[in-house]
């Protein structure tokens, strides 16, 4: 009982600590490699987009949406500006969009063609671009404003998909 | 279950840790150099600060410059974009004109402005306006004519309200220009050479003859398609027919940031090199035609696509044709080269000049006495001026 009054209280405490995940972090060399690490195992959609990608932010609001809907999507944004952005404004782009709670990052190394070439050397960059990745780190990538039916389907087929 | 709550604990200082704000990416930098030889062999080289814009200058090809002088006397919110930068050109006197571009809002509407010094780079006249509309204009290049004339282009948006007013939408942006007869000190009426152009890619400026600028651009076709054309003036006032370079089918609702390039040799034929990711073709390519009204012949790849070939760049230097690009190798960005000597016909295999480990600005080429140099500014070398061979 006392057990889990103190698991509740540290999870309350932990609150706070994840309404501050949508301040974008570094995303620097090797942040990839951690990231995917991290993921291991679990089916995840990175999102990567720009503050200087139009049809990005006209996009986004429709992201947050499929957040709140789907509680089995482990969503990570990735703001892949060439030219790295003020971090207060990716912030306030994704709480304006509901995406204020997911893990996100934000190029701040200006070696954008390393970044680029550790997520996938065949990417030149384009924006909006999602990476789907599953349990056994298969990746599918669609490329522009994703069709986000096919993202539905695609968490539908994860959790079907054996353990 | 003890060993739990530990776990639980140890999560919440590394979450707590992890989801620190990060305040390292405040307002946006450009990084960029852009050079231009005076005929007397100086090299001015002009470059984007974080919010001004100077220039400085060498007398020995690049091995020490002078004190950079401020060409903007306050603090400006300078064109930052990934494909912009300020222009310089040096004319027959050794006057010299500067053009670059602030951003008037956070939408990405610009203002391009010029500025003069008639003392050899000491001191330059306050920024004016390139034109007088003031809803946006970015990508402003700067040229001088074979006749020593003064030629500026820019992406204009002036045409959107009208459109509006007619219940029209407008992509894109105009493609803009303006000539200067008294030498880079004023610019006279601007004119529209075509409508509905891609708004966020570099412009390349050569020259077909005096009086006749040729100008390669990304367009937009069938509303979304942004591949490349060309058009060469008849005469100063008079833009010629647009030709496709080609059809690399890339349908696109965003911004590729990613210009061409173009030169015209003394024989009339052009050359540009370009980037697409369209249906048709991926990656860095190049393409010829024998004069302004021929047709583009059929495209040559540079690279291969998964070394993100990027930022290419060609030039005429006596009877050579330059060409240049940026790779990544999957450890340094590589500037790799390859040079003609038959008017594009044939070239030389491909050859890396220069290489950084960190961030670099696109790799330029300038010339000067029949001898192409590569310009390049990287953020672990500094500023380097590369002389190319006539042959590798």
């Amino acid at each position: 009982m006392r057990l889990s009054i103190l698991l509740a209280l540290l999870l309350a405490l932990a609150s706070p600590g994840n309404a501050e995940a949508g301040s974008p972090l570094p995303f620097e060399r090797g942040s990839w490699a951690k990231l995917r690490a991290e993921h291991a195992g679990q089916p995840t959609v990175i999102h990567l987009w720009g503050l200087t990608c139009g049809p990005c932010l006209v996009e986004l609001p429709y992201r947050g949406k499929l957040v709140a809907e789907r509680h089995d999507l482990k969503l990570v944004l990735i703001a892949a500006d060439p030219v790295p952005q003020d971090s207060e404004r990716v912030e306030a782009m994704l709480k304006n969009a509901g995406l204020g709670d997911s893990e996100s990052f934000s190029f701040t190394d200006r070696f954008y063609e390393r970044l680029r070439y550790e997520i996938d050397p065949a990417w030149a960059g384009e924006l909006p671009r999602t990476v789907l990745i599953d349990r056994d780190g298969k990746t599918t990538v669609l490329v522009g404003v994703a069709d986000l039916g096919q993202v539905r389907a695609w968490l539908d087929a994860q959790s079907k998909s054996p353990r | 279950m003890r060993r739990i709550l530990l776990g639980l604990g140890l999560l919440l200082i590394a979450g707590s840790a992890g989801a620190q704000h990060h305040h390292g990416g405040g307002a946006p930098e450009a990084f960029t150099a852009t050079p231009a030889f005076a005929p007397d062999g100086t090299l001015w080289l002009v470059r984007a600060m974080a919010d001004r814009i100077v220039v400085a200058k060498s007398s020995d090809l690049g091995r020490s410059f002078s004190q950079p002088v401020a060409v903007t006397p306050e603090p400006l919110k300078l064109d930052w974009g990934p494909d912009a930068r300020p222009h310089i050109a040096a004319d027959a006197k050794g006057d010299l004109v500067v053009t670059f571009a602030i951003f008037q809002d956070q939408r990405f509407n610009g203002r391009a402005f010029f500025a003069r010094s008639t003392d050899k780079g000491a001191s330059f006249s306050r920024p004016q306006p390139i034109t007088a509309d003031s809803t946006s204009q970015r990508f402003e290049t700067v040229a001088i004519d074979p006749a020593g004339r003064v030629f500026a282009a820019w992406l204009d948006k002036r045409n959107i309200a009208a459109a509006r007013a007619a219940g029209r939408g407008y992509p894109g942006a105009a493609l803009a220009y303006a000539w200067s007869d008294d030498g880079g000190g004023s610019f006279g009426n601007t004119g529209i050479a075509l409508d509905n152009t891609c708004e966020c890619c570099r412009l390349g400026v050569s020259f077909a003859g005096p009086g006749r600028p040729a100008i390669v651009f990304r367009n937009i076709f069938d509303t979304s398609v942004r591949d490349h054309a060309l058009i060469t003036f008849k005469d100063a006032a008079t833009p010629g027919p647009l030709k496709r370079v080609s059809i690399d089918d890339w349908k696109l609702e965003a911004c590729p940031h990613h210009g061409p390039s173009l030169a015209v040799a003394p024989d009339g034929s052009q050359h540009v090199a370009w980037f697409t990711d369209g249906r048709a073709r991926k990656g860095l390519f190049y393409a010829r035609a024998d004069s302004a009204e021929g047709p583009f012949g059929e495209p040559r790849a540079l690279s291969s696509p998964d070394r993100q070939p990027a930022r290419p760049y060609v030039l005429t230097a006596d009877r050579a044709i330059h060409l240049v690009w940026k790779e990544f190798d999957g450890a340094k960005a590589v500037v790799r080269w390859q040079v003609s000597p038959d008017g594009g016909r044939s070239w030389s295999a491909t050859r890396t000049v220069a290489d950084t480990t960190d961030a670099s600005d696109h790799p330029l080429l300038v010339a000067h006495a029949g001898r192409a140099y590569l310009s390049w500014l990287t953020k672990a070398q500094g500023y380097r001026l590369i002389p190319l061979e006539d042959q590798p």
